[in-house]
């Protein structure tokens, strides 16, 4: 953080907050909100006088609530700048001065009652968002007894409490009577792995930190017996399971089940715990003077924010999801964003380093080229047909465009666009034309596909990245699926328009299927949610034509999914048998009917 | 979440699936595995009987 804080080529902002950010990679600009310190940060010393006269007392939030700090303060020790900062919604006043004392103080007059927050701008070719994350809070929930019982800590209680920079300067007590206790438990995934708290993942830190933990408990009290309670201990990374067998071997004992009735003994205050060791099948009590709640992590609260700020994706998890889990772990979606720690997935220190090197490796990269290669994918937009209905805008998931429908304007910016080819589908003028996609190149397709038995035929089409490469995939792995089946391959399957659909009817195809990416895997953020509602939108109109929805078929394969391709596609098969002539030629009469009653209607 | 009976167009099984309007969700037949589930909508007349 020093060195950070020196280094001549890096602008630090603390305590700021970015309000907007526009633009796309190499042309980002960001409003950053510089919130008043009301302490002048070059000249202060950080000599402490202000804080010893502040009279205001409020609990200091880095020591988790054990201790207390005052209004004007230092929000850690090693807080960089070193300088303090006034907590306004705890100071007694400033409008009218109410007391004072640290101005009064301060030889060097650093503090300005009258600072304002400063709105600074700035311009970045790439971002990468560091936003950390959030600890469990066992509060809500109130898992086990930790908002009744006092000798129950966090993990991050415990780390305070036992670091020599704590409350207790180092010397370990337990909250009730502040005297060290003899047994101590602990109690791993609260928070994690868990349905009840929202939080289905593994938090990934926990074990290791427990581990740790328990070490330095018994480095520096051998006498004290630890127990841990646990479903799997997941020391995978190199050098942990040597920790851990540290930690057995120092004594600590490990038990594999997690206790499901804790109480408390009124007068000695220790905590009664009965837990199922599922390695002996047996029910066992045990007694501990405390319980350390190993919690887990969580997406920081104010994700939702960031997300909207930058066009970003999340995971079911809640946290950001990268453009690919292997090819592309530091990636957003968004080019030019990038992703470093525990914003995108629990990490340990380890992890957030290699991350955070990587992006900065490809910020270095794409920096030092000067220029960006797009994909000769993208969207052209014809603004002479163009109705500026906004349609396309509202389906981009990269918010490449921008529609102002009462001014008829439309502004789309190309280095945004990845190719998805929503805006296509979803233009109901045909202004938007995807490159390499068109229209007329997909009728081909499909003309072609036709030309010769017609009713044996099959159309899918297939996105790119997950049901064409399942298909593939597939056919890797020597799984035989019907032959007669033709795919059409789309960037996504977000590409695929309703005309093309009811084309391939008109056409003489018994069935249509449109195949794309399972919900998490869309590789264009949710794209795909379009995809599912144009079908949902054609099954309606298909039934109100008399023509059976079960002849179009909507199909989320991965590109691993091989064998649930082949499946699909035998099961279609034994549906497109059942599709007789009269059928298609019914649809075939109704399709061209409303066809050119749509096209009478235009004129 | 509201549960609401969906079709198969695979397989003709009929599902309850959360539903919330205006929410998309990926649904996927436990028969099958298609995902091509469709909300079975009520007929008018079914409703008013039900609402008497």
């Amino acid at each position: 953080m020093m060195d950070v804080g020196r280094h001549p080529n890096i602008n630090l902002l603390t305590y700021s907050e970015v309000e907007k950010i526009s633009g796309y990679v190499g042309n980002f600009h960001a409003l950053i909100r510089r919130k008043a310190k009301y302490v002048n940060e070059t000249e202060c010393t950080a000599c402490g006088d202000c804080t010893e006269i502040c009279p205001v007392i409020v609990p200091d939030e880095f020591q988790q609530g054990m201790s207390s700090r005052k209004a004007i303060y230092i929000p850690f020790p090693q807080a960089v700048p070193s300088s303090y900062l006034i907590d306004m919604t705890n100071c007694l006043g400033t409008n009218p001065i109410a007391c004072g004392k640290c101005a009064e103080k301060c030889e060097k007059k650093c503090i300005d009652y009258d600072a304002k927050d400063e709105i600074i701008e700035v311009d970045a070719g790439i971002v990468i968002v560091a936003t950390g994350m959030d600890v469990f809070d066992p509060t809500p929930v109130d898992e086990y007894g930790y908002t009744n019982f006092e000798n129950v800590v966090t993990s991050m209680e415990f780390e305070r409490l036992i670091s020599a920079g704590g409350p207790s300067d180092g010397h370990f007590f337990r909250p009730t009577d502040r005297k060290r206790p003899k047994t101590v438990g602990f109690i791993q995934c609260v928070g994690s792995r868990t349905e009840k708290c929202g939080n289905p993942y593994c938090s990934n830190i926990c074990c290791m930190n427990t581990i740790k933990d328990t070490l330095l408990l018994k480095d520096h009290y051998p006498d004290i017996e630890a127990k841990v309670f646990y479903i799997d201990i997941r020391a995978f990374g190199k050098g942990f399971e040597d920790l851990f067998n540290r930690s057995k071997a120092a004594g600590v004992q490990y038990i594999r089940g997690v206790p499901g009735e804790i109480t408390e003994n009124q007068s000695t205050r220790n905590l009664n715990i009965t837990v199922e060791d599922t390695t002996s099948n047996r029910l066992e009590k045990y007694e501990f003077d405390m319980l350390v709640l190993s919690v887990g992590v969580m997406p920081r609260w104010d994700m939702p924010q960031v997300q909207q700020l930058l066009t970003l994706s999340k995971t079911p998890d809640g946290f950001f999801m990268e453009a690919h889990p292997k090819l592309k772990p530091v990636d957003a979606p968004t080019t030019g964003v990038y992703f470093a720690g525990c914003a995108e997935a629990p990490k340990d220190v380890k992890d957030s380093v290699t991350q955070a090197s990587a992006a900065a490796a490809r910020a270095e990269t794409m920096l030092s080229a000067g220029e960006v290669t797009l994909e000769a994918i993208t969207s052209t937009i014809d603004l002479e047909t163009c109705r500026f209905c906004g349609m396309c805008a509202k389906v981009c998931p990269y918010n490449a465009i921008k529609v102002d429908p009462k001014k008829k304007t439309l502004e789309y910016i190309e280095a945004l666009c990845k190719g998805c080819g929503t805006c296509g589908a979803e233009c109901r003028f045909g202004s938007i034309t995807m490159k390499h996609f068109t229209d007329n190149q997909i009728y081909s397709q499909i003309d072609a596909h036709l030309t010769v038995n017609p009713q044996e035929r099959t159309i899918v089409f297939a996105c790119n990245w997950c049901s064409y490469a399942g298909a593939d995939t597939c056919g890797g792995a020597r799984l035989q699926y019907p032959p007669n089946q033709r795919l059409i391959r789309t960037m996504c399957s977000g590409r695929v328009d309703e005309k093309w659909v009811l084309y391939a009817f008109r056409k003489g195809a018994p069935m249509v299927v449109v195949s794309g990416c399972h919900y998490v895997d869309c590789h264009y953020i949710d794209a795909n949610r379009w995809t599912q509602k144009r079908v949902e939108k054609l099954w309606d109109k298909l039934e109100k034509w008399g023509i059976r929805p079960e002849r179009l078929l909507l199909e989320w394969i991965s590109a691993a999914e091989g064998k649930r391709f082949q499946k699909a596609m035998q099961d279609i098969e034994e549906l497109r048998k059942t599709v007789t002539q009269e059928e298609i030629e019914h649809t075939m009469k109704v399709l061209t009917e409303e066809e050119e009653k749509a096209k009478a209607k235009k004129k | 979440m509201e549960e609401k009976d969906f079709k198969c167009l695979r397989c003709g099984a009929i599902n309850k699936y959360p539903f919330e309007k205006g929410v998309m969700m990926e649904r996927q037949c436990p028969k099958c595995g298609s995902n091509s589930i469709r909300l079975v909508k009520e007929k008018k007349t079914d409703q008013a009987k039900k609402e008497g």
